[in-house]
């Protein structure tokens, strides 16, 4: 006959953890569902009684309105549609420069805080003090309302060696027109980019077996201007320049930056720039003090500790703050709508929404839009991270 | 047998001590250095002294109207000084401003009694009203439930707005980005997804699109005929968007507590919520507190954005101020800067503590 124990082996039915997670989860399954219901059923009947009608059917009527600038042709008559390409690529615009800019300021501010200079190492403290304590919007403010505004009329305009002018409608400065036979051209550049992708693995590979370092640098500088010169000279310089030219009231032809573009972008670069020198700072402080000094005591030259010692090893610590600085750089961008570049969130969160009242749709494209481009961002860091963590034995 | 005498030490060579030696060390130690050095000194010598007269010497001080900025290569610090009362309070009548400023050192002085008292005080009045304190500010600030005299919150404005908003959505925020961190950190699948999705969105999401929301689609969620006040929406965008931040921080708080911390609780037969609470909790917030004072001067300064939706904090009020008719100068720059000083002041201060506080933690001994 089985014993019988003495204490029941099983908790009661409510203090069994498995029964009271089940009961916890499924009450908040109810609240949710509850608070969804509210909210759908609420905003169905505000849009009734509005006189809202839901769906993505407006992305595809006229628009109606002009945008200050755009990348792909565009004018009245296209559609709300075509709007929203036109501020995304503004958006991706501005995103670009910034990040490319603020990291290179970053850098190089974070590593001008372990200058021997003791100057450098103030400034670049004061630097990043200053900008990463400052609201962003009043940056972007002040370059637009106080500096920009403050520069000569087109008349006036600065100029730099008669080729770039520089005034208050924006900067100007000459272009290239295609002709034929510029695909040789871009296809040389093409080219040069994959040949410096094949050079950088060779001599990975070479340095690992055989320890001989070959100087890529230089070498990948010559291949990107050589190649295309190169394909230059031999399809007969397929490209005509256009020069802005001042008629009437204001510059014509080559490219144009306006103000509100460059404001955006010198106060994201700075702003982003700040907070990027100071995660170089942190990751450079991050690595122990015997790093530098076994590389010393090893002849390396200051210039190679730095390169090869110390700034891999702080990558680890840099990247996944780069990151989030990235994303939020991006999402900052938002803030274009402030001076009216015409950023996605400016033309179509605001002009595009203020017109067809189709809030939830255009509020939810948006929303998806930014979630899309940082998590691209996150995936391509996240690669570029995984190719700088340590490589642990396990 | 001859003694060995040393001779007496020499005196340390001239370059290798005192301010000769350090201008070698540090500004001069390589033809490089020496040129750097020589350009910044350049720099600053063309740069400082016609920024100081600008701001300071050819500055104009007194008077009340523009007509009172006389000297045009100064600045014009009457602008500033008109305008201050708005800058620091919007349009909040006169009469009334002695609530804003009672709101204000009403949270100073819940933030040092929370320092300063003793734990069983701290735990029974201090932290009770600092979560109670976003609520009885409303209802001074408000006035009408209390009997004092009605401000409609179209009134509330400038620099204490930021202050108040920022601060009521941090409190706000504690408990709530509490509960998402735990809830993210829990075993209960469906829990945990919840709030990995409510974290992300709040963090992924740009947080002018989040303001957006909660002026054109919020009023659209809530029954027909509600109709929320402004700020209360932007105050619930505000709250959302911090707990997202903070609940990753308290994340990272609870993931450096050691494991041994609760298997000791549950060793006592704690229960969950007493072990959360008395044991963990308090370690996290100790652990976490750098993060989050970074995050508030986050959040600090993103209430500036505000004025995107048209609220008047004090950047907004500021703008006001350069496009009235009576003040269009040009005064820009010196509106911005004043701006500029007054956050700077208070973000730099915080991110002192906070790394006074992060310095006080480090026990590595790292370098």
């Amino acid at each position: 006959m089985p014993e019988k124990p003495l204490v029941k082996s099983s908790p009661s039915f409510f203090n069994n953890p498995r029964n009271r997670s089940l009961i916890y989860q499924f009450l908040l399954l109810i609240g949710l569902a509850y608070f969804f219901y509210g909210i759908v059923s609420n905003t169905l009947a505000n849009m009734e009684a509005r006189g809202i009608k839901s769906g993505y059917d407006f992305l595809s009527t006229t628009a109606g309105f002009d945008i200050l600038m755009s990348l792909v042709p565009y004018d009245a008559t296209h559609t709300y549609g075509r709007t929203f390409i036109v501020g995304l690529l503004n958006t991706i615009l501005v995103s670009t420069i910034g990040i490319i800019l603020s990291t290179i300021v970053g850098f190089l501010m974070g590593i001008a805080h372990f200058s021997h200079n003791w100057l450098i190492r103030k400034l670049a403290v004061a630097y990043i003090e200053t900008f990463r304590n400052i609201p962003l919007l009043l940056q972007i403010f002040f370059w637009y309302f106080a500096v920009l505004a403050a520069l000569p009329s087109a008349r006036q305009s600065m100029s730099f060696g008669e080729m770039i002018f520089l005034n208050v409608r924006g900067l100007y400065f000459p272009g290239l027109i295609a002709e034929s036979g510029a695909g040789i051209v871009y296809g040389a550049i093409a080219a040069a980019i994959a040949g410096i992708f094949i050079l950088i693995r060779w001599a990975k590979n070479r340095q690992n077996e055989t320890g001989q370092q070959f100087p890529v640098l230089s070498t990948s500088i010559g291949i990107l201007l050589g190649l295309p010169l190169l394909a230059l000279f031999v399809s007969g310089f397929p490209f005509i320049w256009d020069f802005p030219a001042l008629k009437g009231f204001n510059f014509r032809g080559g490219i144009t930056v306006i103000p509100e573009l460059m404001a955006l972008a010198l106060a994201l670069t700075i702003y982003t720039g700040a907070f990027i020198a100071e995660a170089v700072r942190a990751g450079i402080q991050a690595v122990p003090q015997g790093q530098r000094e076994a590389a010393r005591s090893l002849g390396l030259k200051e210039s190679k500790i730095m390169k090869l010692i110390i700034v891999p090893q702080a990558m680890r610590v840099i990247t996944p703050l780069l990151n989030s600085e990235y994303q939020s750089l991006v999402k900052n961008s938002t803030l274009a709508t402030a001076i009216g570049y015409p950023d996605l969130f400016t033309v179509f969160v605001g002009t595009t929404l203020n017109q067809t009242g189709q809030a939830i749709e255009i509020v939810f494209m948006t929303m998806a839009v930014y979630f899309v481009i940082n998590m691209s961002i996150s995936f391509v860091m996240n690669r570029f991270n995984a190719s700088v963590e340590l490589a642990e034995r396990n | 047998m001859k003694e060995f005498k040393p001779l007496p030490a020499q005196p340390a060579p001239n370059d290798t001590i005192g301010p000769i030696h350090w201008m070698k060390e540090n500004l001069f130690s390589s033809p490089v250095n020496t040129i750097v050095t020589l350009a910044i000194i350049a720099f600053f010598a063309t740069v400082i002294p016609p920024l100081v007269d600008w701001l300071f010497i050819s500055a104009n001080w007194v008077g009340n109207t523009q007509s009172a900025c006389t000297n045009e290569n100064g600045a014009c610090w009457v602008f500033v000084i008109a305008w201050s009362k708005q800058f620091f309070y919007g349009s909040y009548p006169v009469e009334e401003i002695w609530r804003v400023n009672l709101c204000l050192i009403g949270l100073v002085a819940i933030i040092i009694a929370s320092f300063k008292l003793n734990k069983d005080l701290r735990n029974k009045i201090a932290i009770p009203l600092f979560l109670l304190l976003p609520f009885i500010s409303i209802l001074f600030l408000d006035g009408s439930w209390i009997g004092l005299e009605y401000v409609s919150t179209d009134y509330w404005g400038g620099f204490t707005l930021n202050v108040l908003l920022a601060a009521a959505s941090i409190i706000v925020a504690f408990p709530l980005s509490f509960l998402w961190a735990l809830g993210r950190r829990s075993d209960m699948p469906f829990i945990r997804s919840v709030s990995i999705v409510l974290i992300e969105f709040f963090r992924g999401v740009p947080v002018l699109a989040l303001f957006f929301m909660g002026s054109v689609m919020l009023p659209l969620f809530f029954p027909e005929g509600t109709n929320v006040d402004k700020l209360v929406r932007v105050w619930i965008v505000l709250t959302l968007f911090m707990s997202g931040y903070m609940a990753e921080v308290f994340r990272g708080g609870f993931q450096a507590v050691p494991k041994g911390q609760y298997e000791a609780a549950d060793s006592l037969g704690l229960n969950f919520w007493q072990k959360t609470l008395l044991i963990i909790l308090p370690q996290v917030i100790k652990i976490s507190m750098p993060n989050i004072l970074a995050t508030f001067v986050m959040l600090f300064k993103n209430t500036t954005f505000l004025l995107i939706i048209g609220i008047f904090e004090m950047l907004s009020t500021t703008q006001t101020a350069l496009t009235n008719s009576n003040w269009l100068g040009g005064h820009s720059t010196e509106g911005y800067l004043f701006v500029a000083v007054v956050f700077w002041i208070c973000c730099f201060s915080m991110s002192m503590i906070s790394n006074s506080i992060e310095r006080k933690l480090d026990t590595s001994h790292k370098n």
